[in-house]
C-alpha cells in the first residue's frame, strides 16, 4: 500500500510517527542485541569473550595480540564479498526457485539455501584468506590487523569435535518429526474440523490438556522402557526386537506425539477456514472423504501446513529434554551436545566453543526464517489461528 | 563433550589431549563405553579408541543412564566410567562384575593402590584421584607477606589482609552453586569439623555442633566472596582465578592445569597450591577424597568382558599418562606430579588423612537434601538451626520413600 | 462424517498420543499413589579405595538391596494413598506457619515456593507479552513497506532461537561482570550483584520470557491485522473515531480470538517454565513447578530418585493447569455448542 492510497484521516501526525519509529528501533535493538553479543563473543579468545569491558569484547585486544585479527582491507573485502554474494543470491538463485507446486518450491529453496551456505563458507574461509594474505603484507598500515577476530572456536567445534555429526543427527530428527507430524496431523486436523461430534470436541480438549503437561514427567517414564525394550519386545518380535534407546526413529515418534496436540489444533483451525462446500461438492460428485481430501483439500492447504510445519521444526530442532535423555552420544543432536560443554568439568575455552556452537545452530534457523518469513505470515493470515 | 570418533591425526588441541597414543594390538570385538566427559576421560577413551572397534560415549547424562543401561540384558555398554559416588548404584544392583581373574591376566601394569576392593573382590580399577585443595595467588601472598593458610582461621585472616590491601575484587572464591556444589562444600567442612552424617540406624545427624560450626564458618567465609556465590560452580571460580578477580579458593585439583593455560589465564605461574586447610586443630583437612575409574558390565559374555578389560588396560598406559600429564592426578605408572598437584598430594597424604567421599544410598539422599535446603540459609531466610532441621526433615522424607528408614 | 471415516482420519494421531502421552501419564498417576522400595539388608562391607600412594580400607555398615535369583533387585510396592501428596505439600509445616503467624515461612517449602513463583511468573508476563506483541504488530504494520521484511525478520529472532541459548545470552549480559551490569554500575555508581538478589533474578527471568514470547504474539497479531475489515475502519473514521478509539473498538475486538489463543498458549507454556531456571541457575532463589518435578526425578550419586514424590508433584502441576485453563476453555465449549 503506497502512501497515496492511504486515506487522509489514516495518515499519521509527525509526533506519532516519530514515537512509533523510535519504539520500533528500541524493540529491534532489544531483540537483536543479546544475539549480536553472542555472535561477537564467539569470534574472540576466551579472555576477551568473557571480559567485563564492552570494548574488549568487540575489539578483542587479547585476540589481536595473539595474531588473529582483521585489517581494514580484510573488512572491506569481506563486506564486499558478503554484499556481492547476497546480490548474487537474489539475482541468480532466486529465479531458480520458481517451481511449479508449493512443495517443489520448498525443495528448490532448501537446495538453494544449502548452495548459498556452501558458497559463503568456501568464499569467506578459503578463497578470501588466500587472496588477502599477500595483499595485507603489501598494504602497510591498511593491512595491519585492528579488530581481533578468530575462527579457531568454529574450527574446534566443527572439525575437531565433529559437530557435523550432531548437525546430521539434528537434520535427521527434525526432518523426520516435521514429515511424520504433518502427515499424521493433517489427517487428524481435517477429520476434527469436519466432524461436529462431541467426541471430536473432547479429543481436542484432552489434547489441549496434554499440551500443558510438563515434559520432564513424560520423558523420565520413557527411559527404562526404551532401554529394556529389546527384552520386553522379544516375546512379540523375536530376536530382531530393537533396543529403542539411542534410536533416532524412536525419538522422532516421541517428539511427534508430544507435538501432536499443537499440530492438530492449528491444522483444525486452518481447515475450518476452508469452506466446507468445497469438499462437499466433491463428495456430491461421488468422491469418498479421502478422495475429496486428496484432490480438493490438499491443493489449497499448503500455507497452513507450512506454518504448522515451521512450528514442528522449531520444537524438534530446539528440543533438549527428550533428545538428551533418549539418544546415545553417536546419535546426539546439536542442542544436548552443546549442553555438554557447560557440564561440571569445563574450561573457559570449552565455554567459548559452546558459544560458537550455539551460533552455529542458530544460523540454519536464520536462513529458515529468512526464506519462510512471508509464508509464516500468509499462513497465519489464511487462518491457521482462529482461536 | 563430543566424541572424537576418529583420532584426528595432527589436530592441534589447546589442551593436553595431544598426539594419539598407539595401541599394542588390534581389537576385534565391538565394544562401547559410557563415561563422564571431562579431560581425563577424553584422554583415556582416545587411547582406547586407537585399538579399533571401540565406541566411547562421553555423556553428561551418564548418571541417569548408567544404572539403567548396565541393568539391561545384554548390557548396552561394556565399559563404564565411575567415581566413588556413581559406582554405588552399579554395586547395589550387581550390574558390574568382579575383576580378579582379569586383573591377574592383563593387569601387570596396575599398582595395588588402583584396585578398588569391595569385600575383598576387585570391582573397579581407579585411574585418578581428585580432591578439593587450597589454590592461592602466590604473588599476592608474597607481596603481603602471607603464608599459605593451614587452617580456616588462617584463611579468614589472609582474606582480611587481602581485602584491606584491595588488590583483587574478592579475596575468596568457592564452588557454592546451590545444589550439588554447595552440598559438597558443606560436606568438606562438616567432615573437617569431625561431623557424622547419619547414624547406624540411618537417622540423620547433621543438626549437631559440627553442623552449626560448619554453617557459621561458611557464613564467615562468604563475607569475602563475590555476592553471587550461589551461582558459582567450579568453572566460574576457575574463571575468576584466571581473570585475577579472586586470590584464593578451595578448588578441585583437576582444575589446576587451567590456571597455567596461557590461552585463558592472565595469572600464569602466579597460582600456588597447598593442602586443604583444617577446620579444627588436630582434624583432617576439610575435604574429601574422590577417585574415578573403570568398571566392566556383568550382563555381557565372558569373551566380551575379556576383550573389554584388555582394551581398558590399553587406556591406562604410561604413554597415555605422559601425553596427558596435567589432565588429572593420575594413579597410573609414569605420572609426574606438577606444582599444581602438590596441594592435592599434600592433602591426600596428610595425617590424619581426609576421608574418602562416603558412597552410600543414605549419603546420596543427604547430599540432595543439603543442596536443596542450604541455599535458604545463605540467602538469610533461615537460621542455621532451622536450616539443619529442615535438612533432616527433607532427608527423612526421602529416606522413608526410599525404604531406608 | 461417519464414525468409521472419522476414526481413520484421527486414528494415527490419537494412537500416538495415547501411547506416548496418555500411557506415561497413567503410570505417573499410579505412581503418585504408591511407593516402590527395594528390600534392603544391613551388611558389613569392607571397601578399599585409593589414596595417592596407598589405599585406605574401611569397614562400614551399609544398607544394600537384596537381589533375586535373576540378579534383579527385589522390590515391594505398596499403596500409600495420599502420602506422597502430603510429602510434597507439607501441610503440617503450612499449618505451623499459619498458626504461628509467620506466613512467610510457607514460602520456605519447595512446593509452595515453586507455586508462588510459577503463578506470579505466568500472570505477570501475560499482559506484557500481549501488550508488547500488539504494540510491535501495530507499529510494524504502520512501517514503510521497504523495511517491513527485515523488521519482521529481526523481530522473530528471539522467538526462534533455542530457549536455553536465548536465556544464556541474556544471562551473560547481567551475571557476574556482564557488560549491562557494568554499565548499570557506572550509571548508579554502586556495586550490583544481580544473581545474589532474588527479585533481580525473578525480574530477569520474566524479562527473558517476554523477550522470547512477544515475537510469537507479534507475528500472530500482525497476521490478524492483515485481515481487519477496511470498510469498518473507514466507516469508523467517518464517524469521527479517534486513532485510540479505532484501536479499541475495531481492531482489538477483531483480534479477540487471537488474544485468547495467545493467552491459552502462554498460560500453558509459562506455567511449565523450566529453561529459565536452568539458564539463569536460579535454584537458590526461584524455582518453578516443572523444575521441582525434574529435580525430584534426577538421580543422585547413589542412584536414588524420588519417583513417588515427583509423580505427586507432576499431578499437582497438572491440576493447576486444568484450573487455569477452565476459564478460557469455557468459551471454546460455548463455540462448540453454538457452532
Amino acid at each position: 500500500m503506497s502512501d497515496a492510497a492511504i486515506p487522509r484521516a489514516m495518515r499519521q501526525p509527525f509526533g506519532l510517527k516519530l514515537a512509533s519509529n523510535l519504539f520500533l528501533i528500541f524493540w529491534l535493538l532489544l531483540a537483536a542485541f543479546p544475539l549480536f553479543w553472542v555472535l561477537a563473543m564467539s569470534f574472540k579468545s576466551p579472555v576477551d569473550a568473557f571480559s567485563s569491558s564492552a570494548a574488549e569484547v568487540i575489539f578483542g585486544p587479547e585476540t589481536l595480540a595473539k595474531g588473529d585479527g582483521l585489517s581494514l582491507i580484510d573488512m572491506a573485502l569481506g563486506i564486499a564479498f558478503i554484499w556481492l554474494s547476497i546480490k548474487a543470491a537474489v539475482k541468480w538463485l532466486m529465479p531458480m526457485a520458481a517451481g511449479v507446486g508449493t512443495l517443489q518450491r520448498v525443495f528448490s529453496w532448501l537446495v538453494i539455501c544449502a548452495g548459498f551456505a556452501v558458497m559463503v563458507i568456501v568464499g569467506l574461509f578459503v578463497v578470501l584468506p588466500w587472496i588477502l594474505a599477500p595483499l595485507n603484507a603489501l598494504a602497510g598500515p591498511l593491512g595491519t590487523p585492528i579488530l581481533g577476530l578468530t575462527t579457531e572456536h568454529y574450527y574446534a567445534v566443527w572439525v575437531e569435535n565433529a559437530f557435523w555429526q550432531n548437525f546430521n543427527n539434528s537434520l535427521l530428527v527434525t526432518a523426520g518429526v516435521v514429515t511424520v507430524s504433518l502427515t499424521v496431523g493433517t489427517l487428524a486436523g481435517y477429520g476434527l474440523a469436519r466432524s461436529g461430534s462431541n467426541l471430536a470436541f473432547w479429543i481436542l480438549i484432552v489434547a489441549l490438556v496434554f499440551r500443558a503437561l510438563p515434559h520432564s514427567v513424560l520423558v523420565a517414564g520413557y527411559l527404562p522402557f526404551f532401554i529394556n525394550s529389546a527384552e520386553w519386545l522379544r516375546p512379540i518380535l523375536g530376536e530382531n526386537a530393537p533396543t529403542l534407546y539411542g534410536q533416532p526413529l524412536a525419538v522422532i515418534a516421541v517428539l511427534v506425539s508430544i507435538n501432536q496436540p499443537f499440530t492438530i489444533w492449528m491444522l483444525r483451525s486452518f481447515f475450518q477456514s476452508i469452506p466446507e462446500e468445497l469438499d462437499e461438492s466433491a463428495r456430491v460428485d461421488g468422491c469418498t472423504h479421502f478422495q475429496a481430501f486428496r484432490w480438493v483439500i490438499m491443493p489449497v492447504m499448503w500455507p497452513g501446513v507450512i506454518t504448522t510445519g515451521l512450528f514442528s521444526f522449531l520444537l524438534a530442532y530446539n528440543d533438549f529434554l527428550v533428545t538428551s535423555l533418549l539418544l546415545d552420544a553417536s546419535n546426539q543432536t546439536m542442542v544436548p551436545a552443546i549442553a555438554g560443554y557447560f557440564n561440571r568439568e569445563t574450561t573457559t575455552t570449552d565455554q567459548v566453543e559452546a558459544v560458537a556452537a550455539a551460533v552455529s545452530i542458530t544460523a540454519p534457523l536464520f536462513l529458515l526464517v529468512m526464506v519462510f518469513q512471508r509464508q509464516i505470515v500468509s499462513g497465519l493470515t489464511a487462518g491457521a489461528v482462529k482461536g | 563433550m563430543f566424541i572424537k570418533k576418529i583420532a584426528l591425526a595432527g589436530a592441534v588441541s589447546l589442551f593436553a589431549s595431544g598426539a594419539a597414543v598407539a595401541c599394542s594390538y588390534e581389537n576385534t570385538v565391538p565394544l562401547k563405553s559410557l563415561t563422564a566427559g571431562f579431560e581425563a576421560w577424553k584422554a583415556v577413551t582416545d587411547a582406547m579408541a586407537a585399538c579399533g572397534n571401540f565406541e566411547p560415549e562421553l555423556d553428561q547424562e551418564f548418571r541417569t543412564k548408567q544404572p539403567a543401561a548396565f541393568a539391561a540384558n545384554p548390557s548396552l555398554y561394556h565399559i563404564g566410567g565411575v567415581s566413588n559416588g556413581t559406582v554405588t548404584p552399579l554395586l547395589n544392583e550387581g550390574t558390574i562384575r568382579p575383576l580378579d581373574d582379569l586383573v591377574a591376566k592383563y593387569g601387570q601394569n596396575l599398582s595395588p593402590n588402583q584396585l578398588i576392593r569391595v569385600d575383598g573382590q576387585i570391582m573397579a580399577i581407579a585411574m585418578m584421584v581428585n580432591t578439593q585443595h587450597m589454590m592461592y595467588r602466590s604473588d599476592i601472598f608474597a607481596d603481603l607477606g602471607l603464608e599459605a593458610p593451614a587452617t580456616y582461621d588462617d584463611v579468614l585472616a589472609a582474606a582480611e589482609a587481602i581485602k584491606d590491601a584491595g588488590v583483587v575484587d574478592y579475596p575468596l572464591g568457592a564452588t557454592m552453586k546451590s545444589g550439588w556444589n554447595l552440598a559438597q562444600d558443606f560436606n568438606n567442612m562438616f567432615l573437617g569439623f569431625g561431623g557424622t552424617f547419619y547414624g547406624d540406624d540411618s537417622m540423620p545427624m547433621v543438626n549437631s555442633e559440627a553442623g552449626i560450626n560448619t554453617l557459621e564458618m561458611m557464613q564467615k567465609l562468604a563475607v569475602y566472596m563475590d555476592p553471587e556465590f550461589l551461582v558459582s560452580d567450579s568453572t566460574y571460580v576457575q574463571q575468576q582465578f584466571q581473570q585475577g578477580k579472586i586470590a584464593m579458593a578451595n578448588l578441585w585439583a583437576s582444575r589446576g592445569g587451567a590456571m597455567n593455560d596461557a590461552a585463558e589465564s592472565s595469572v600464569v605461574g602466579k597460582v600456588g597450591s597447598s593442602a586443604a586447610p583444617l577446620a579444627m586443630a588436630g582434624g583432617a583437612p576439610a575435604t574429601t577424597l574422590w577417585w574415578d575409574g573403570l568398571v566392566i558390565a556383568a550382563n555381557i559374555s565372558d569373551e566380551e568382558a575379556d576383550a573389554a578389560f584388555r582394551l581398558a588396560m590399553e587406556g591406562l598406559t604410561t604413554d597415555m599418562v605422559q601425553a596427558n600429564n596435567d589432565a588429572a592426578i593420575w594413579l597410573v605408572n609414569g605420572y609426574q606430579p606438577s606444582d599444581m598437584a602438590a596441594g592435592a598430594i599434600a592433602t591426600a597424604t596428610a595425617a590424619p588423612a581426609p576421608a574418602p567421599y562416603p558412597s552410600t544410598s543414605q549419603m546420596g539422599l543427604m547430599h540432595t537434601a543439603l543442596g536443596n535446603v542450604l541455599p535458604a540459609f545463605f540467602t538469610g531466610e533461615m537460621s542455621a538451626e532451622d536450616a539443619l532441621a529442615a535438612v533432616e526433615d527433607a532427608y527423612k522424607t526421602a529416606a522413608e520413600e526410599a525404604g531406608l528408614l | 462424517m461417519k464414525p468409521k471415516v472419522f476414526a481413520m482420519f484421527v486414528g494415527p494421531s490419537v494412537f500416538l498420543m495415547l501411547l506416548f502421552i496418555a500411557a506415561p501419564l497413567i503410570s505417573v498417576l499410579v505412581n503418585s499413589f504408591q511407593v516402590t522400595q527395594p528390600i534392603v539388608e544391613v551388611v558389613e562391607v569392607e571397601t578399599c579405595t585409593p589414596g595417592f600412594l596407598t589405599q585406605t580400607c574401611v569397614t562400614e555398615v551399609k544398607t544394600v538391596p537384596i537381589l533375586d535369583d535373576f540378579g534383579k533387585i527385589q522390590t515391594t510396592t505398596k499403596w500409600v494413598g495420599l502420602q506422597s501428596y502430603a510429602n510434597v505439600l507439607e501441610l503440617d509445616r503450612v499449618g505451623e506457619a499459619i498458626s504461628s503467624g509467620a506466613w512467610g515461612n510457607i514460602l520456605q517449602i519447595d512446593f509452595w515456593k515453586a507455586l508462588r513463583f510459577t503463578l506470579t511468573f505466568t500472570l505477570i508476563t501475560l499482559p506484557f507479552v500481549l501488550g508488547l506483541g500488539l504494540a510491535i504488530a501495530v507499529v510494524v504494520n504502520n512501517a514503510t513497506k521497504a523495511v517491513k521484511g527485515p523488521v519482521i525478520f529481526v523481530s522473530l529472532l528471539p522467538f526462534i532461537i533455542t530457549p536455553v541459548i536465548g536465556a544464556l545470552s541474556i544471562r551473560w549480559l547481567f551475571y557476574g561482570d556482564g557488560i549491562v551490569t557494568v554499565w548499570l554500575e557506572a550509571l548508579f555508581m554502586t556495586d550490583i550483584s544481580v544473581a545474589a538478589n532474588g527479585w533481580a533474578v525473578e525480574f530477569l527471568m520474566m524479562f527473558y520470557r517476554v523477550w522470547h514470547v512477544a515475537p510469537f504474539a507479534f507475528v500472530i497479531f500482525y497476521a490478524g491485522l492483515q485481515t481487519v475489515n477496511q470498510d469498518t475502519l473507514e466507516s469508523a473514521i467517518i464517524d469521527g473515531a479517534s486513532r485510540w478509539d479505532r484501536l479499541r473498538y475495531v481492531i482489538v475486538p477483531h483480534l479477540m480470538p487471537l488474544i485468547i489463543f495467545i493467552t491459552l498458549i502462554h498460560l500453558m507454556d509459562a506455567y511449565r517454565a523450566f529453561e529459565e531456571v536452568v539458564g539463569f541457575s536460579s535454584q537458590s532463589q526461584r524455582i518453578t513447578l516443572q523444575w521441582l518435578t525434574y529435580d525430584l526425578l534426577q538421580p543422585d550419586d547413589a542412584g536414588n530418585r524420588a519417583i513417588s514424590r515427583a509423580s505427586a508433584s507432576a499431578m499437582l502441576t497438572m491440576i493447576g493447569i486444568v484450573l487455569i485453563l477452565i476459564l478460557p476453555l469455557r468459551r471454546t465449549w460455548r463455540d462448540h455448542k453454538g457452532g
